[in-house]
């Protein structure tokens, strides 16, 4: 049977074999290979690394699945054989190729392909691509649908992650049926609410039959089916089997003899029986019911009038469900046996739900929370705290005064947020060690709560800075190991550098002392005074102690200094600061009379970027501004394009037209998360390079440009203007509400109430001391009753006591 | 309260002119702000915290040295409070869950393991200890004043409180902190009660008891202990008293009997000899048979058997000893006593001795009329009656500290114990100062996002709310984005909460941390005692955290009618964390999460945890970012953490894969 030959052929793609199919090229084979035109997925590599051997690994299983498809899996060793144009370039080893014939198709990240499943399904995705339509819109799948109208059927799957064990499902079920139906793959969550699903949140991938091919008219619908079991290959195999099967088979047989292939796909399966006389009808009846089951079980119309039917007359209809025998009953009407099958199917969804139930309150003890959950997987990871001093009552003030700085960590043990940053603190720990001056502790808060108490820390974790003779500094910065990192090596920067000529100036801009610390920081900030006289100095070092770590300031108090704002608008004292060598400086003046938080507000301020990229660690500072946000997000690979966008909203920033927005852009590269914010204010992804406005403080409308207008100054700030005065509609909301709990109370006072009625319930006015214990006067006995010792079962609490 | 001072300065020029004058040289009169009357371990305490605060204080003692009643008592030299110092950790505020015997100061060093090692030390190092810790924390002790006196007076409005000595000096004090004790033994009237020792004088040595046979009236741990002494020498011992004997280890009161002192059980349940035996006191009578009472057929050998030593005591019931006239009869005789009419009566048999272990009784004698503290409703009136903060009732101005103030939670927690009053001792300080100096209850002032992680702080080492569970529990003024963090408020006294502590409350309400023991209503050694799933916790039964939320602060009236075994009225929403065998509640699943949960009940905000590429997320796509990103990342102090975490956070499906 056809049927059995595709399950095995479908298993044989699946299941692993032990011999591997992976080829190693040498140049002259790589040649060959080339000129065959055959597909394949090559990787160069010239080293190994614990990654790259991972990725050989899955490389390794995925040549036996491809093999399948007649795809080669292909590797070179470029420090054997330097193939030229491959074996070069800094792409080298970080990128997989696929070929047909000498024809690039497509080049991968291997962080894209890093698994056998990501290859298979990202290189049958590639070579399907013509077969397989790729849509983001509701609009783009009914463009696909009415092409396909009685023609072919489709297959939609909406796949929400690229490269999981669904995506390969979905591919591998395209290469074998692709012939047969429309595939469409989808990731956008419009298409998902356009397909009915109510929760476009989770993330579980979908597969949809849509039945075109027997659509009457081209104006009619295309009715869906959905598939109901997980997306997995065999699963999407007997689903097609299903949609191919005749809504209703006849036979002349009994329930059990009947073969149809609903009991080879572990289907139920509903028999009627069918009356000579009323056969039109039964058959109508038969129809309807097949209609409302499809996909869920299928129907079988018996006729009665073959001697080959023994069923007793008694019964006009039965069921089987999969692994069971045949079930006789008698059905009075359509509705009924819809009622009995779906209470059947009710059934198994009964059993799943109170399996749901249960989970529900198996669910209370799942963390919700992304840091405690990540930490708790962690677990039985220990940490590493060697290069990190953990310090006690004992050794805490002798360390904190031993070295230049030492960095104190005061954390819980019990406390996710912590756990999770000291693994970060570790790190910095570890990259600094060696570094003279430096030492980083820790104390558990836990166990040493009389220092944490000393020292004030309230919060958990804090970081603090300690120098001899000087107040705790507290760090203020991001709690992840780059930020630490670059804020102690800046903490040993000298805060201010004090210059003490033009050509210190100029060093220390872009000189010598610029390059000291260019890795650390490409921003200077120097202070402009014309005496060491000026009262603003002082204020201006104390700033400087201040910001410490986090910002490399020079003083420059000297006649000359005045050179330095010569004709521009700016008298002294003024602050200069460079952003590097190249970039024309800004200068501001320092207002007379600023106190040292003046000095530091003002510093944080100008150091800012006027066109910031937005990262994870920097978008804090410019959020604080308030303005809605100018917002282009860039792609991954570096492009032209982007480098051309860029420069075009540079344009207009100079002239101050751009003033009242905070103009920014988002490589998705460097900030991948940039992805999931396009699609929450749109979505979709549209096409990159992309800009939108987002009035996150106002209003909370975004804003796309549309992708079709080509991205010139000129037409962003039409575009902008139109946006101003109404002319645009926004492409979507930025949600504004409370932020509740995110899951129900778990009320223990509802549940005592419930089991121990009167225990949670306040006394009424008269009742006194509650009654719980009655009356226990000891009687004493009289004298010609018996008096026994009697030991006291009762451990309940009499009120009297004659003992302290 | 500025009145206080000029009311001060006006009493030394009082006291100036009275001594200035001469006439009446021995009546010297002295003037303090505060007069802590008693130098035992809560008069000691007292004077640390007065010190520390920089009062005007004396503290008055009629010994020659701190504790004395530590002299004496207890009579067997074995204190039975937990002197536990291996505990296995270093934190400071921990370890004292398990130090009953330390007084609290900001020494570390100051800690009663410097004097003994031993789990259940000698009562001799006790005194040590205090005079240690009076003398290096400098407290001003007066000893050999003997206070036999104590007048109120009034000055402009404002009561004080005039005390008197021995040698006639007179104590001005506008407030009176009384610490004396309980050191007057308690005694039951009833005939023959002249012929029974006391605890307080008995002999010690067991040899003294040899072959003799014992009724000990009382079964607490002094009468325990007293019978444990003797268990090898005396022939049988009796105790008898109203109430079955309860176990410490059953109610969790440490009053009650403890296990170090209970060897008697076993000899009673091993039908060696020694017995309990429950009864009223007031009814019976203690009686020597007399010689010529009873019909004699042979008086031979009379002389051979009684003359020497004492004639043996008996118990019997006073209705026996009425004659037909109600009046005593002068002879006793064998139908005076119960076994002439039920011949099994189980105290039939006559005793040699008869030994009182009733406890003891606060010395109201020295108090003046309008002075004087009623007596307590409960512990049968031997307490004096005070406020839920611990004043006197009826006698403003004047506070009742250590084991005199137990009546506040008799045989509910540790009041009465120094591991426990140390802390009562340190909120009606904090009171003071508030009533007299205007200087708010300390409190800690914490973001909303690191409530959760200070609660877990408090519950895993707080020492004050874990020994005075039910009584001391710390207070969460809920104010928005932040919230005021109090630590071991009276929770009595929850409804003066802002008088009190002089912080005001907001409409966001607040939340109670309280320490429980629970329903108890299992065997306390039996299956199921222990309650381990987090959705029963309020089943717990062993000492666990209690969390109350009120949206506005209940009234004395909620408080008068909580519910039945409640420290505290019905709340809006509660949260018990489930009891932990380690006392470490600290785990994600079971206490964390769910403690977590109740808090964003309570403040109806999501409370969770996320890392920076989220916030950042949240931040760009919400106008209203979670608490945790706009208290942490949006301050610029996001958790950034490193791909391991993210791949475990992103297959869990909680963080966003892009």
């Amino acid at each position: 049977m056809s049927i059995v030959y595709l399950v095995a052929f479908l298993f044989g793609l699946t299941a692993e074999q032990c011999s591997s199919e992976l080829i190693e090229d040498s140049s002259q084979s790589f040649m060959e290979r080339m000129n065959t035109g055959k597909t394949s997925f090559v990787y160069f590599g010239n080293h190994v690394n614990p990654t790259i051997e991972l990725f050989m690994e899955q490389l390794e299983r995925s040549a036996d699945a491809l093999e399948d498809y007649g795809i080669s899996v292909v590797k070179v060793n470029c420090s054997k054989d330097p193939i030229a144009n491959y074996c070069t370039g800094e792409k080298l080893m970080t990128k997989a190729h696929l070929f047909r014939g000498s024809e690039v198709l497509r080049s991968f990240d291997i962080d894209t392909v890093f698994d056998v499943n990501a290859i298979v399904s990202h290189v049958l995705f590639s070579v399907l691509f013509n077969e397989v339509r790729y849509v983001h819109t509701p609009a783009e799948l009914l463009r696909v649908e009415n092409a396909a109208k009685q023609n072919s059927d489709i297959v939609v799957g909406h796949i929400p992650v690229l490269g999981l064990p669904e995506h390969r499902a979905l591919m591998e079920a395209a290469f074998v049926y692709g012939t047969k139906y429309q595939f469409v793959q989808t990731t956008g969550s419009l298409v998902l609410r356009h397909m009915g699903v109510v929760d476009s949140s989770s993330s579980q991938a979908r597969l949809w039959f849509l039945h075109c091919k027997g659509v009457s008219r081209q104006s009619d619908p295309c009715p869906s089916i959905p598939m109901r079991k997980p997306l997995k290959t065999i699963n999407i195999h007997s689903f097609l089997q299903l949609m191919e099967a005749p809504l209703v088979t006849e036979a002349v047989v009994d329930p059990s003899e009947v073969d149809v292939v609903h009991i080879h796909l572990s289907v139920p399966v509903l028999y009627l029986f069918s009356q000579p006389q009323t056969q039109h009808l039964d058959r109508a009846t038969a129809q309807t019911l097949a209609l409302q089951l499809h996909g869920e079980a299928g129907v079988v119309l018996i006729h009665r009038d073959s001697p080959n039917v023994k069923t007793p007359l008694k019964y006009n209809a039965a069921y089987r469900l999969p692994q069971e025998d045949v079930k006789y009953f008698t059905l009075n009407s359509a509705e009924e046996v819809m009622k009995l099958f779906k209470e059947e199917l009710v059934q198994e969804h009964k059993i799943e739900d109170e399996e749901g139930d249960e989970e529900h309150w198996s669910d209370l003890d799942i963390l919700d929370d992304e840091v405690s959950e990540s930490v708790y997987r962690d677990r039985d990871h220990m940490q590493d705290l060697e290069s990190v001093t953990e310090l006690t009552s004992d050794t805490f003030q002798s360390t904190v005064t031993q070295n230049d700085i030492t960095v104190v960590l005061f954390y819980f043990k019990w406390d996710a947020v912590c756990m999770a940053f000291i693994q970060s603190y570790i790190e910095v720990a570890d990259a600094l060690e060696g570094v003279s001056g430096v030492e980083l502790a820790a104390v558990d808060c836990g166990e040493w709560t009389d220092i944490c108490g000393d020292q004030n820390v309230t919060s958990f974790p804090t970081v603090m800075i300690y120098r001899p003779m000087a107040a705790a500094q507290p760090y203020r910065g991001m709690l992840g190991t780059k930020s630490l990192h670059s804020f102690i090596l800046l903490s040993l920067v000298s805060s201010p550098s004090h210059l003490s000529s033009s050509a210190e100036v100029m060093s220390f801009l872009e000189g010598d002392l610029y390059n000291k610390h260019v890795y650390l920081s490409a921003v200077r900030v120097l202070g402009l005074f014309s005496s060491t006289q000026d009262t603003g100095v002082t204020s201006f070092v104390e700033a400087a102690r201040l910001l410490r770590g986090e910002t490399i300031l020079g003083l420059f108090a000297h006649k000359e200094a005045e050179q330095w704002v010569e004709g521009l608008s700016v008298n002294l004292p003024a602050l200069l600061v460079s952003h590097g060598p190249g970039v024309p400086y800004k200068v501001y003046s320092i207002p007379s009379s600023s106190s040292p938080t003046d000095h530091v507000s003002l510093i944080k301020h100008v150091e800012l970027d006027h066109f910031p990229e937005l990262t994870v660690e920097n978008l804090p500072w410019y959020l604080e501004l308030g303005k809605p946000l100018l917002l282009l997000f860039i792609r991954k690979e570096d492009s032209t394009e982007s480098n051309k966008s860029l420069a075009e909203i540079k344009r207009p920033l100079s002239s101050g037209q751009l003033d009242s927005f905070l103009p920014c852009w988002i490589h998705l590269g460097r900030t991948p998360v940039g992805r999931s914010i396009l699609e929450k204010y749109l979505g979709f992804v549209p096409p990159l390079p992309a800009l939108v406005i987002s009035k996150l403080r106002t209003g909370g409308e975004v804003f796309l440009f549309p992708p079709e207008r080509p991205l010139m100054a000129k037409n962003i700030l039409q575009w902008i203007y139109d946006v101003e005065h109404g002319q645009e509609q926004p492409a979507g909301l930025i949600p504004d509400g409370k932020r509740g709990p995110p899951v129900p109370f778990f009320d223990f006072l509802a549940i005592m109430d419930q089991e121990a009625p009167t225990y949670a319930t306040q006394r009424g006015p008269k009742m006194k001391n509650g009654g719980r214990e009655s009356n226990r006067e000891q009687k004493h006995e009289a004298p010609n009753q018996k008096q026994t010792p009697h030991p006291s079962p009762n451990p309940q609490a009499p009120r009297q006591h004659s003992e302290l | 309260m500025s009145v206080i001072q000029p009311l001060f300065r006006l009493l030394c020029v009082l006291s100036l002119a009275t001594s200035g004058s001469g006439l009446h040289g021995r009546n010297k009169t002295v003037s303090h702000e505060y007069c802590v009357l008693g130098a035992g371990p809560a008069g000691l305490q007292m004077g640390y915290f007065l010190s520390r605060s920089q009062r005007d204080y004396i503290i008055l003692e009629r010994n020659t040295g701190p504790g004395s009643f530590f002299n004496i008592y207890p009579r067997h030299r074995k204190l039975i409070s937990i002197n536990k110092i291996y505990t296995g950790r270093r934190n400071k505020e921990f370890n004292l869950r398990h130090d009953w015997n330390s007084l609290l100061s900001d020494r570390p060093d100051l800690l009663f393991q410097r004097i003994s090692r031993e789990l259940y030390p000698n009562a001799d190092d006790f005194p040590r200890y205090l005079s240690m810790f009076e003398k290096e924390l400098g407290l001003k002790v007066k000893y050999g004043a003997d206070i036999g006196r104590i007048q109120a007076s009034e000055f402009y409005g404002n009561r004080g409180y005039i005390l008197s000595d021995q040698n006639g000096v007179n104590y001005q004090c506008s407030v009176l902190l009384v610490s004396t004790g309980l050191w007057v033994p308690q005694q039951v009237d009833f005939l023959g009660s002249d012929l029974v020792e006391g605890y307080e004088s008995i002999p010690t040595d067991p040899e003294e008891f040899k072959e003799q046979a014992v009724l000990i009236l009382g079964k607490g741990n002094s009468a325990f202990e007293t019978a444990q002494s003797i268990l090898g020498r005396a022939s049988r011992i009796h105790l008898y008293s109203p109430s079955p004997v309860r176990l410490a280890w059953q109610t969790h009161y440490v009053g009650d009997l403890r296990a170090v002192n209970n060897e008697l059980l076993d000899t009673y349940q091993l039908k060696s000899l020694d017995g309990l035996v429950e009864g009223r006191l007031e009814d019976i009578a203690i009686v020597r048979r007399g010689k010529n009472g009873g019909k004699r057929r042979t008086a031979k050998k009379r002389s051979q058997t009684s003359t020497k030593g004492k004639e043996p005591l008996y118990l019997t019931l006073t209705e026996l000893l009425d004659d037909q006239n109600g009046k005593n009869i002068s002879e006793v005789t064998g139908q005076n006593l119960p076994g002439y009419h039920t011949d099994n009566f189980s105290l039939r048999q006559p005793y040699d001795r008869v030994i009182r272990c009733l406890g003891f009784h606060f010395n109201f004698s020295i108090f003046d009329g309008s002075a004087r503290p009623p007596q307590s409703s409960g512990a049968r009136g031997r307490l004096p009656g005070v406020t839920a903060w611990y004043e006197g009732r009826g006698t403003p101005n004047m506070f009742v500290l250590g084991t005199a103030a137990h009546s506040r939670d008799y045989r509910m927690s540790a009041g009465g114990f120094v591991h426990g009053f140390r802390y009562t001792v340190r909120a009606v300080h904090k009171i003071l100062e508030q009533r007299y100096h205007n200087i708010a209850w300390p409190a800690t002032i914490l973001p909303i996002s690191q409530l959760q992680s200070w609660i877990l702080k408090r519950v895993n080492e707080a020492s004050g709310p874990y020994q005075m569970f039910g009584v001391l529990g710390d207070i969460i003024l809920l104010r928005g984005s932040y919230c005021e963090y109090l630590e071991e408020f009276p929770l009595q006294a929850l409804p003066q909460l802002s008088a009190l502590s002089g912080r005001p409350l907001s409409d966001h309400g607040l939340l109670v941390l309280v320490m429980q023991y629970g329903l108890n209503r299992t065997d306390t050694l039996g299956p199921g005692r222990a309650e381990s799933e987090w959705t029963k916790a309020w089943r717990s039964n062993f000492l666990h955290p209690v969390l109350y939320y009120y949206n506005t602060l209940p009234t004395e009236k909620d408080m008068r009618q909580r519910p039945v075994g409640w420290p505290l009225p019905r709340p809006e929403a509660i949260h018990h964390m489930v009891e932990d065998f380690l006392t470490e509640w600290d785990q994600p699943i079971s206490h964390s999460q769910p403690l977590r949960r109740f808090l964003e009940h309570c403040l109806q905000t999501d409370l969770r945890a996320f890392y920076a590429e989220s916030c950042f997320l949240l931040s760009l796509t919400s106008r209203t970012p979670p608490l945790f990103c706009r208290q942490g990342y949006l301050r610029k102090q996001g958790i950034v953490g490193n791909s391991q975490l993210w791949q475990h956070a992103r297959e869990a499906g909680l963080m966003a894969d892009h």
